[in-house]
């Protein structure tokens, strides 16, 4: 499970342009369901999502998983913990150019004690459940956003993580990739996974298990 | 294990990846180290060829003095230096330049005559020809003695490079613009390629007659002293050296002494560039430190990526440090190659005649090239180390920040 306890980011803070972008955010997401996060362009969720999955430090407050605090954890700490717990897929997709697809979804072994070539089936396998067989080996810029995207859903998944965290992940893929991806983040809640979805969209808000509605920073609702 | 070979495969991925990066750094980096290796190298080489040359030079030169100008030596000298305590042996020598064809050879008449006169009495100072031969090492014929009057022994790069060999028969311009005619009795090998390659030897009255020295004088005068240890030679040769600079109107150069010169000549000369090498270094510097910090906003992205993605910062700190090692290495390495190519196989063109002096005109004289590991691991922590620095601080700086900042400054 994961809490959040009056978690609060302040870009600048005491500088002329500071931002309040998260305030005294106090959220759940249960295991094994998706969490819907939604409200409109830069209402925070990006900042709330990049705070729960230990990218970015938050000015005050604190993230629980499974009772563990890891606010305090030290920042080689929080990389031991992403790399062992967590999967991501970013808005803005975030391949690495000039790898092939297969390349890019291996790259997060890179930084564990294993051979990725062993990993090879595993991955191979993602691709396929998210239609990209026959794209293994195309480079990245020879893939459609939408192909880009579920290229990036598979690599948050190569390392069999127990949550995954998907900032918008619809934003700039087509009808059929969307369906798509749903679908899997279903499949993958049904295995048993945490994810936690910022989105716009409503097809991917329908998903929600539980769903929290930000605006300005606040949790203003949630169902 | 694994983990660091993931690593290190993924450098290799980026070294690949970021092509003007390294294109830019292996040209630049390249080329300093081509220029440092090559002018190292070659002073290198000069400098052991230089302590080559000495290594049966005599333990002191003593030469005659007029107006501050080195001019000839009275041979009266000889008796009283061969009388001080510690000296074995005294030596005269006459030498100058000669022509042959359109080659400059140095002609040096050397003492034979393994005695003196002093006092009326005959005193057996040495075995001279002994003592002098181990300089010249005979490939073929025979070496000269004191009545080898019109005889020459040649070194093998002047035999060489006329086509001379044992019984061929040279015509020689003298300073004074005559043609003598000597026969070629013997072609020596010196370990010296100086020796070897300008320098034809004949007994002293030979080289009187060639130079048209009166019969009192020589060019110097060579001592020897008794001692058989470096360090003792060294003092003793002072000692010795004092009281002979008592005598008037001559000058006493010793072995250390025109070692030390040489040494100091080439290091000056070899200095010029190494300052022009540092400025390149400088640049490389910058430009490594620019490519990944102004330039380097993919190379931030990606910081913050593999961190999203569960690289810690030391594992991109040991990425970087992959990065630099191969960049650095490579550039090393292509920069050495370059630098022992242009040396030894093109001959150093323009540097080879800076580091000897333009006024030098040695004929088919070999480049010395000396490839010392010190200088080769010296070229490489070079190479290496300025990248390291220029490359690891900012990737540090950008692996400290969080990954969020850092994707998002990147893409800002």
């Amino acid at each position: 499970m994961i809490e959040t306890v009056n978690l609060t980011k302040i870009y600048n803070r005491g500088k002329k342009h500071q931002v309040e972008a998260v305030t005294d955010a106090n959220i759940t997401a249960e295991s094994g369901a998706i969490t819907i996060f939604v409200g409109p362009s830069g209402c925070g969720k990006t900042t709330l999502m990049s705070m729960i999955g230990q990218l970015l430090t938050p000015t005050r407050g604190e993230v629980l998983i499974d009772k563990e605090n890891l606010t305090s954890y030290s920042d080689g700490s929080k990389a031991v913990f992403r790399r062992k717990n967590i999967g991501f897929v970013f808005q803005h997709i975030n391949l690495l150019p000039n790898l092939n697809a297969l390349e890019n979804v291996l790259t997060p072994l890179l930084c564990h004690d294993v051979d990725p070539e062993k990993y090879k089936d595993n991955a191979v396998s993602l691709l396929s459940q998210l239609g990209l067989s026959d794209r293994a080996y195309f480079k990245v810029e020879q893939l459609s956003g939408g192909q880009q995207q579920r290229v990036a859903v598979a690599r948050a998944l190569v390392t069999e993580p127990k949550i995954i965290v998907a900032d918008e992940p619809l934003t700039f893929v087509d009808d059929a990739s969307a369906k798509t991806i749903t679908d899997f983040f279903e499949q993958i809640k049904d295995e048993g996974k945490t994810v936690l979805i910022s989105t716009h969209a409503t097809n991917l808000a329908k998903l929600g298990d539980k769903t929290y509605v930000i605006n300005c920073g606040n949790v203003v609702d949630s169902y | 294990m694994k983990r660091s070979k993931n690593l290190l495969k993924y450098s290799v991925n980026c070294v690949q990846r970021y092509k003007l990066r390294t294109l830019v750094i292996l040209i630049t980096l390249g080329i300093a180290a081509a220029s440092f290796s090559s002018v190292a190298f070659l002073s290198d080489g000069l400098v052991k060829e230089g302590a080559l040359s000495l290594k049966y030079a005599p333990d002191l030169t003593v030469q005659g003095i007029s107006s501050g100008r080195q001019s000839l030596i009275s041979t009266r000298y000889v008796s009283s230096i061969a009388l001080v305590p510690g000296v074995r042996w005294v030596s005269q020598r006459i030498w100058g330049y000669g022509n042959i064809g359109d080659t400059l050879v140095v002609v040096v008449g050397i003492d034979l005559d393994n005695s003196i006169t002093t006092n009326q009495t005959k005193v057996l100072l040495g075995n001279s020809v002994v003592d002098q031969a181990p300089a010249f090492p005979l490939e073929s014929g025979q070496f000269l003695d004191v009545q080898s009057r019109n005889s020459i022994v040649i070194g093998k790069g002047v035999a060489e490079l006329l086509g001379a060999d044992v019984g061929t028969v040279l015509s020689v311009l003298t300073e004074s613009n005559v043609i003598r005619q000597y026969n070629v009795i013997g072609i020596f090998n010196s370990e010296s390629s100086i020796y070897s390659a300008d320098m034809i030897l004949m007994n002293l009255e030979s080289a009187r007659e060639f130079f048209s020295v009166p019969e009192d004088k020589v060019t110097d005068l060579m001592v020897y002293l008794d001692s058989e240890d470096d360090s003792t030679t060294v003092s003793l040769s002072n000692v010795i050296a004092r009281q002979i600079s008592e005598t008037p109107n001559c000058r006493i150069l010793t072995k250390d002494v025109l070692l030390r010169a040489q040494e100091k000549t080439y290091s000056e000369r070899s200095g010029f560039f190494s300052i022009v090498w540092y400025v390149i270094l400088i640049a490389v510097a910058i430009v490594a430190f620019n490519q990944t910090v102004v330039v380097g906003h993919e190379s931030k992205f990606e910081v913050g990526l593999l961190k999203a993605l569960g690289f810690s910062t030391s594992d991109i700190i040991q990425v970087r440090v992959y990065e630099s090692l191969m960049l650095g290495g490579l550039a090393g390495a292509v920069g050495i190659l370059s630098g022992v190519v242009f040396d030894s196989i093109l001959g150093a063109p323009i540097l080879r005649d800076y580091m000897l002096g333009w006024a030098n005109l040695y004929p088919g004289f070999p480049t010395p090239v000396f490839i010392s590991l010190q200088t080769v691991l010296f070229t490489f922590a070079v190479t290496v180390l300025p990248l390291l620095f220029a490359t690891i601080i900012p990737s540090w700086l950008n692996a400290t920040v969080d990954p969020d900042i850092a994707m998002r400054g990147a893409r800002a």
